[in-house]
Order: structure tokens, then sequence, then C-alpha cells
């Protein structure tokens, strides 16, 4: 996959409760309003379909929640220096778009235009041109992205093994 | 080759049969999963949105998977209680065996009060504090709700096997609890994350001296440090504590000499001071010392890290002689019904009420904006889990994170203090 959108830079060891507030904003048109906001009031305000997030080492560390409600609002990648385990876990899980490229808070600024080529294994500053790379996934987690999340990959799976007439395992 | 305790636990575990090492991917066969099966995002629109349009059409196994009710009990809104009857339903209909429904306390708590997790087992859970069954030797992490459905069908799931750190504490164990200001030492020297998706082995003279109390905090908090498992070996307190609950055999995990770690950390708990984490993360740790005289209005002791025996029974032992400040809430839950009873019959409960707090059900609420809210420009002192902005209600309040001794000693100061100085007799 190719993305390139306007950055949202944010620091280290961003973690769940301000991602996804659902306990205070149980609904997700509401959580649509204050995700983040803990850290940049006006992120629920002024993000925008195609922006992409880039943050710091730890991103995503705490509770175990999906970061759905950012894909609500429109962001189509998280980069970050490092992404804590459960983060990761839920988004491949439910395939949203994270990578892992240590170096990238180095080579872009907030609100500059930062691209994620997957193919090359790289992103890229759009103006400077600077670039780091990224960490590719192995072929068993890209295939769960490819499905669209593990319960979808469940559903394959399930259906492929009711057509053979076998049990699962 | 040597292996690691990770490493044997993921080897013995492989479906496709063979050793791994740090690093590899698999798929792992689950010894048993804890479930809240909903909280906020239902497993019934998860499987309809996959395609199951009836929802889960079957679980891999009824009686491996637990099914607890403890984040929404006694519930305190008419949607959570709507939530609750829909689980009702679901573990009825899907024939789970073991539901803790009318039950509240805390999962992990109540997964070892009940024996339902033992050494050497793949123990997956669908909470961050997973971690927590480390303390008995099991191989225990959090995963996610999408990874929990995957489980419930398969009761199978990919893992990459973790690196390993080797965390060796010496040391004499004073006579109060001290594991909280140790996870913090080492979240405040090392990093909040400097074993991001390791496997941490707790190890060193100190280990034998800690009751499993304070093992179950320090695995519990091992997330809080990013690990994927936190695990102690299984010694002669690890096997009589699991089998006076259960009679399911079990295999303990002891790590090979000479195995591989990517680093090895140490700490002598003797003259260490007294640990806190100033608002608003973990990692922001200080000396009590350097946050003394900050006025406090809510104290909490309780949640899954330390809303146990001994966490309750130190704040009980300092309020026989002292009182609650004027002016401080001091709030106490039970990390299960389990504790509270074994609290009770000790004459614990008595005396904290005597001495000016207040003992709430057992339940994940006092750490989370669920019980105890506070107001803008209010200051908490908690032993729970985390001290995140909003974590207890306003964005404009403050939390610091410290052990059950030096919350107690804040509850009856009023401010935040040294508890040497608060109790001389220590």
């Amino acid at each position: 996959m190719k993305v390139s959108g306007r950055v949202w830079k944010f620091g280290d060891s961003i973690e769940t409760d301000a991602i996804n507030p659902y306990y205070r904003y149980p609904t997700m048109e509401e959580l649509k309003l204050h995700t983040m906001e803990v850290y940049r009031s006006e992120f629920p305000r002024e993000v925008k379909p195609g922006d992409v997030m880039v943050a710091g080492r730890n991103f995503g560390c705490g509770s175990s929640r999906p970061g759905l409600v950012l894909r609500e609002v429109g962001i189509a990648a998280i980069i970050a220096e490092s992404v804590s385990r459960l983060f990761l876990r839920n988004s491949i899980s439910r395939a949203i778009p994270i990578f892992v490229a240590p170096g990238v808070t180095g080579i872009v600024d907030d609100g500059e235009t930062l691209e994620v080529d997957y193919p090359q294994g790289i992103v890229r500053n759009t103006k400077s041109g600077k670039s780091v790379e990224l960490r590719r996934y192995p072929p068993g987690i890209e295939q769960i992205f490819e499905c669209g999340g593990l319960p979808q990959f469940a559903y394959e799976r399930y259906q492929r093994e009711a057509a053979l007439g076998g049990r699962a395992r | 080759m040597a292996q690691t305790m990770a490493e044997k636990l993921l080897s013995r575990h492989n479906i496709a049969g063979k050793e791994v090492r740090a690093g590899d991917f698999l798929e792992a066969s689950i010894d048993g999963a804890m479930c809240h099966y909903h909280a906020g995002e239902s497993m019934v629109d998860m499987a309809v949105e996959a395609g199951f349009k009836d929802g889960l059409p079957k679980v891999w196994d009824r009686d491996r998977i637990y099914v607890l009710l403890d984040h929404h009990q006694p519930t305190l809104t008419q949607k959570l209680a709507d939530e609750n009857a829909l689980i009702r339903r679901e573990v009825e209909r899907l024939g789970i065996r073991c539901f803790h429904d009318s039950e509240p306390g805390i999962a992990h708590q109540m997964m070892l009060d009940y024996g339902l997790v033992r050494p050497g087992e793949l123990v997956v859970g669908n909470d961050s504090h997973t971690l927590c069954y480390g303390s008995v030797n099991a191989g225990a992490t959090g995963i996610t709700r999408a990874d929990m459905f995957y489980v419930l069908l398969y009761g199978e799931l990919w893992f990459q096997v973790p690196h390993s750190v080797k965390v060796v504490l010496s040391g004499r164990q004073p006579n109060y609890p001290i594991s909280k200001d140790i996870i913090l030492a080492l979240a405040g020297r090392h990093g909040d994350d400097f074993a991001q998706g390791m496997s941490i082995e707790y190890s060193g003279g100190l280990v034998s001296q800690l009751s499993l109390d304070s093992r179950s905090c320090l695995s519990t908090h091992g997330v809080e440090l990013g690990a994927k498992f936190a695990m102690f070996e299984a010694d002669q307190a690890t096997h009589a504590f699991v089998k006076s609950r259960t009679s399911t055999p079990y295999e303990p995990l002891v790590p090979d000499t000479g195995a591989g770690y990517e680093k090895e950390i140490r700490l002598d708990v003797d003259g260490m001071p007294f640990m806190l984490a100033k608002p608003h993360q973990f990692g922001n740790v200080a000396p009590v010392e350097e946050a003394k005289g900050v006025r406090v209005q809510q104290a909490q002791i309780g949640s899954c890290a330390n809303g146990r025996y001994e966490d309750i029974e130190i704040a009980a032992r300092m309020l026989e002689k002292h009182k609650v400040a004027k002016g401080v809430r001091f709030i106490v839950s039970p990390a299960s019904q389990q504790v509270y009873l074994q609290c009770l019959k000790a004459g614990l409960i008595e005396k904290l009420v005597d001495g000016g707090a207040q003992v709430i059900t057992p339940g994940c609420g006092v750490c989370q904006p669920r019980v105890g809210f506070l107001s803008d420009g209010e200051v908490c002192i908690t032993a729970t889990t985390r001290n995140f902005k909003g974590r207890k209600g306003s964005q404009k309040a403050e939390i610091y994170l410290a052990g059950p001794l030096t919350v107690t000693a804040a509850a009856v100061a009023g401010e935040i203090a040294d508890p040497r100085e608060v109790f001389p007799g220590l």
C-alpha cells in the first residue's frame, strides 16, 4: 500500500485512554469529538480524512483498546518510532494501517506531508525528500491485513474448513 | 539449545510442533482464555461484521474459556446492565461453563483465587493486565478483542516469541509491601517501555521473600513496562498456592542454564526510597521526597495491582493508631470477594472503617472513571494501575501512583509524605 497525508505529530508514550476514552464517551459519535484532546484539544475539530499521525516511542501504551476512532475520523496511517505491543496487535487484528519506522520523528514536522511506501519499505517527507525505513511485516501478518482483520481471517478459515467438510482442529 | 521461560513456553505450545526461538512467529495452542466477552464493543457485532450473521457459531472449548463480568459489577448504568444481560444470553447459547456472573471482583484476582490458571500454561485475556498470572509461573498475556474472537473460535493464536529480560532483585523484604516501589523504580531508571514486547523473568535473592501478592503486583505491572510476559519461577509458595485451589496437573517453566537474555537489570531494594509516579505517566517516577507536601483530596488502594490482602493489611495496620485526615476520601477496594472475605476474617475492614476509610465493592471501578471521580484541581494518590490524565474524571485533576503504605501515609497526613515520618514505629 501507498499513502500520503498531512502529519499530526505527537510525542512519546501516547496512551489509549487518550486515543479511545470510551469510559467517558461510550459512543463512537462522542469519541470522535474527544479523541486525542488530552494532548491537542484542536485535534478532533481539525483532523481531516487522509491525514496521518506520527508519534514517538511506545505509541498506544496502556489499556488494550483499539484505535478504531482514529480510522473513523479519517486517519489514513499511523507511523511511530515504536508501538506498544497491545496497540500493535489491536491495529493488526482490525487492519488499521500502522507502521514502525525508527527515526520518523526526525524527518518530518507537524503539518508537513509524509508518504508511506510499504512495497518499497520506506516513509518519506515529500517536501525535503528525507526518508527512513519502515519495518515490513511477515507474510502471516500481511495476510491478516489483507483479509481486513482477524475476525474476517477467522471467517475465511471457517468457510474454508466448512467447504472441506472438515471440522476445526 | 538453552531456552528462556518464554521460549520453552511457546515451543511447548507451538502447533507446528517445532522448537522456537526469540523472534520466531508461530501459531500457538491456548490453555485458557479469560474473557470479558464484551467491554464496549460486542463480540456479536464483531462476528456479524466478519460474516457470521448469527454471531459466533461455536466456541473451541467450553471448559477453558473463563467469562468474568468484572468491569461492570454491580452495574452503574442501564446500558451496562443491558450489556451484561446480553453476555449472559451468549454464555448460555455457547455453553461456556465457567462464568462468574453475580460476583463482583477483578477477573485477574478471581483467576488466581479459583485456581483457573496453573504454572506453565499459556493463558490469554482481553485485558492488558493479564500478565498478572506470571506470578504463578503462567505465560499469561493481554490480547485484543479481535484476537479473543479468534481464540474463542479456534483456541489458537499467532505470537512472536519474545526476547527476554532478566530482572534480578536483591535485598531484604521489609515488614510492608514494596512491590509498587520496585516496579516504579524500574520504570524510572530504565523507561516505561524498556521491556517492549519482551518477556520479563524475575529472579534474585529477594524473590523467595516476596509473597504471591507482591509477585502478582510485579507481574501485573509488566505491561506498564511494555512486556508481553512477566514471569516468576514456581517455588514452594507457588505450588502451595496453586495446589490448594486446583487438582489439575501442570508442568512449570524453568529457564535453562545458559539461556539467552537480551539484557539483565539489577535492583537492590535495601535503601531504596519510597517511590511514586507523578502525573500523568507511569514513567514519570520520583522518590516520594520530591512530592512531599502536595495536598491530597483522595487516596485509594485497590485494582489488579494493589487490591490484595497485604495491600489492605498494611493500611489497616497503620490506621489502628492513626486516623484519616479531615477532608481526605480514602477509598479501599479489595480485588475480589475472596480477598474481601480474608480481610473481614482478619478484622482489617473494621480497622479501616474505624480509621476513617471507605471500603467499596471489589472490582475495577476504583482504577477507572467509574467510582470516586475527581473534580478540577483535585489531587489523588493511588495504589492502582494508571495515572493518565482524566483517568478519574476531570482532565484538570492530578493523579500520583504509589504503594499502599505511601498512600495510607498521605491519607493520614492529608498530604504526600514519607511513610517513615508519618508512622514513626514502622
